[in-house]
């Protein structure tokens, strides 16, 4: 790109700090009052406390959702990353017209909007019986997130040079010693990094699930069920929290998926 | 490849094959078929009824809401792109000349809000907007109005300003890769030639990343007009978009095969989008 000038460069710089207040605003203020007291419904700017962080540990309701939350996370990012390696292989393994529209297919949850897919899955589970629980939620996800899963991994596979494993098949390897010391370890960071990606996406998803879902909620739904009452403070100090948590794994995803100073510099 | 030249392997390779074709035809075909099936079923008083007609597609053309609706919610979140273009294209330039290290930490910052709870956000844009809001008393207080703004609280334009709030991200990151392509032996020797910056900018940058923002706007477009928990949390009465008429279907009117209908009205309406905006990008 083209050396800015210094009025260019400054210009760019205020609309650009605009926008982050767009986008961090809203978040500051509810962050800001969990660290201070609240009475009558009004943060006490003078009082500083922990009390909100207090009043979340008792707050049942809430950690349980997490847990589920947690749940469906794991298993959904577990789920889309063994079918998402075993895709990809089948994917490389030839190359018939009908790969392409299974590719396709794998990609459909990604780019049609989540309402659809929520109510197909919502019409598909009633019409074979399936009764809504974490389970439908669990579907829900990985058929959601598989997609991202799937797509990272048949990219690393691709340039995985197929000399690495007939060398592997040469020097006397079976095709599961193939696969467990050449090819899984050449799919680690990009495992790695879509396996967080994965599990923040499945993290906050909501739409999906407030349609698949039976009575067991995760936390985006309960908090949609409590937002019509009013949030209480221990809600701002959850709020904190899952924001620390997501910025540690949105840096572990990019550290993990962007490529490193090194290679930057080399292109 | 992997399994291939394996004799003893052909078992595992029959089984990953069903596997593969089987798993995403169970869990992604028959939901989205058996969806496109229901819209041709139809209900009446509570009852639904399993044989095909068209009825549930004459009511959408012919009831005097929906379509209104469809076209108001489309405008909306034309506005929601265009808002969002703007309002990305120079966090996307600054992000194309920063050095390589800051230009990832920046961009890291730009993605971080999309892992934030999104329901959170929505509820605390909808607390700063409010009559007794953030917003509001801030302008009382810096005595720029003398009554609390109501243009913002429970309407259309609340839905607009909290979309585009919610989906500027997505609008930098194609933005960004399409300036990030253009050669730079292009801007060299546009600068070498005499132009200025600007210049360069008009009739060199500009019409290059021209794709990047067709393709930007027709991703905020897409999931804007998908989003029915936004309208319904800031909408108020007055802001009824067309998926919240959806998601109503399955809630509280329970017409599962109207809804299911409407959806696969929304989805024409996104697949032209999508392809207006390919064809858009493959022109220049």
């Amino acid at each position: 790109m083209m050396k800015l000038s210094r009025f260019a460069y400054l210009a760019l710089s205020a609309l650009t700090a605009i926008v982050f207040i767009l986008l961090y605003g809203p978040l500051l203020v509810p962050i800001a009052s969990s660290f201070f007291e609240v009475a009558h419904g009004n943060v006490q700017w003078d009082m500083p406390s922990l009390s909100a962080y207090a009043a979340l540990v008792h707050n049942e309701g809430i950690i349980t959702a997490f847990l589920n939350t947690l749940i469906v996370g794991f298993c959904a990012t577990f789920l889309s990353m063994v079918l998402g390696i075993l895709f990809a292989i089948h994917y490389r393994n030839g190359t018939s017209p009908g790969r392409e529209l299974m590719q396709f297919v794998i990609f459909l949850p990604f780019l049609m909007p989540p309402i659809m897919i929520g109510l197909a899955l919502l019409i598909f589970f009633r019409e074979t019986d399936i009764s809504r629980s974490l389970l439908t939620v669990i579907i829900g996800h990985t058929v959601f997130v598989l997609a991202l899963a799937y797509r990272t991994i048949v990219v690393r596979l691709k340039s995985l040079s197929a000399s690495f494993i007939e060398a592997s098949y040469d020097l006397g390897a079976s095709s599961w010693q193939t696969f467990f010391y050449v090819v899984l370890p050449s799919l680690k960071s990009a495992l790695i990094g879509s396996a967080v990606l994965c599990f923040a996406l499945s993290f906050d998803e909501t739409m999906i699930t407030i349609l698949v879902t039976g009575t067991d909620n995760t936390l985006p739904i309960r908090l949609w069920a409590m937002m019509r009452l009013g949030f209480t403070p221990d809600i701002n100090a959850l709020l904190a929290l899952i924001l620390a948590l997501t910025t540690a794994m949105c840096i572990l995803a990019v550290r993990y998926l962007l490529p490193t100073e090194s290679a930057d510099n080399a292109a | 490849m992997l399994l291939v030249g394996d004799q003893h392997a052909r078992g595992w390779r029959f089984a990953l094959s069903t596997l593969a074709n089987g798993l995403p035809f169970v869990f992604i075909i028959a939901p989205l078929l058996s969806f496109v099936v229901y819209s041709f079923f139809w209900v009446e008083g509570g009852q639904m009824h399993f044989d095909l007609t068209l009825r549930n597609y004459t009511r959408f053309f012919t009831d005097a809401i929906f379509v209104p609706v469809l076209c108001q919610t489309c405008l909306l979140c034309l506005m929601v792109s265009v808002f969002a273009v703007l309002l990305g294209y120079p966090v996307a330039f600054l992000l194309a000349t920063l050095s390589a290290r800051r230009k990832y930490m920046l961009l890291m910052l730009v993605l971080v809000p999309l892992l934030m709870s999104y329901i959170i956000k929505i509820y605390a844009i909808r607390s700063i907007l409010g009559g007794n809001g953030f917003l509001n008393r801030f302008l009382l207080w810096a005595q720029l109005i003398d009554q609390p703004l109501t243009i913002f609280v429970f309407n259309l334009n609340a839905v607009l300003l909290t979309l585009t709030m919610l989906l500027i991200p997505f609008a930098i990151l194609p933005i960004f890769l399409s300036l990030e392509r253009i050669p730079k032996s292009l801007i060299e020797a546009s600068i070498d030639l005499g132009a200025s910056n600007w210049q360069t900018f008009c009739r060199v940058i500009l019409p290059l990343s021209l794709p990047g923002v067709v393709t930007a706007a027709s991703f905020v477009f897409v999931l804007a007009i998908g989003d029915f928990l936004t309208p319904q949390m800031v909408g108020g009465p007055s802001g009824f978009t067309f998926g919240r008429i959806i998601y109503s279907q399955f809630g509280s009117a329970f017409n599962w095969p109207f809804g299911a209908a409407l959806s696969v009205i929304l989805a024409l309406v996104m697949i032209v989008v999508i392809a207006l905006g390919n064809r858009f990008e493959r022109r220049t």
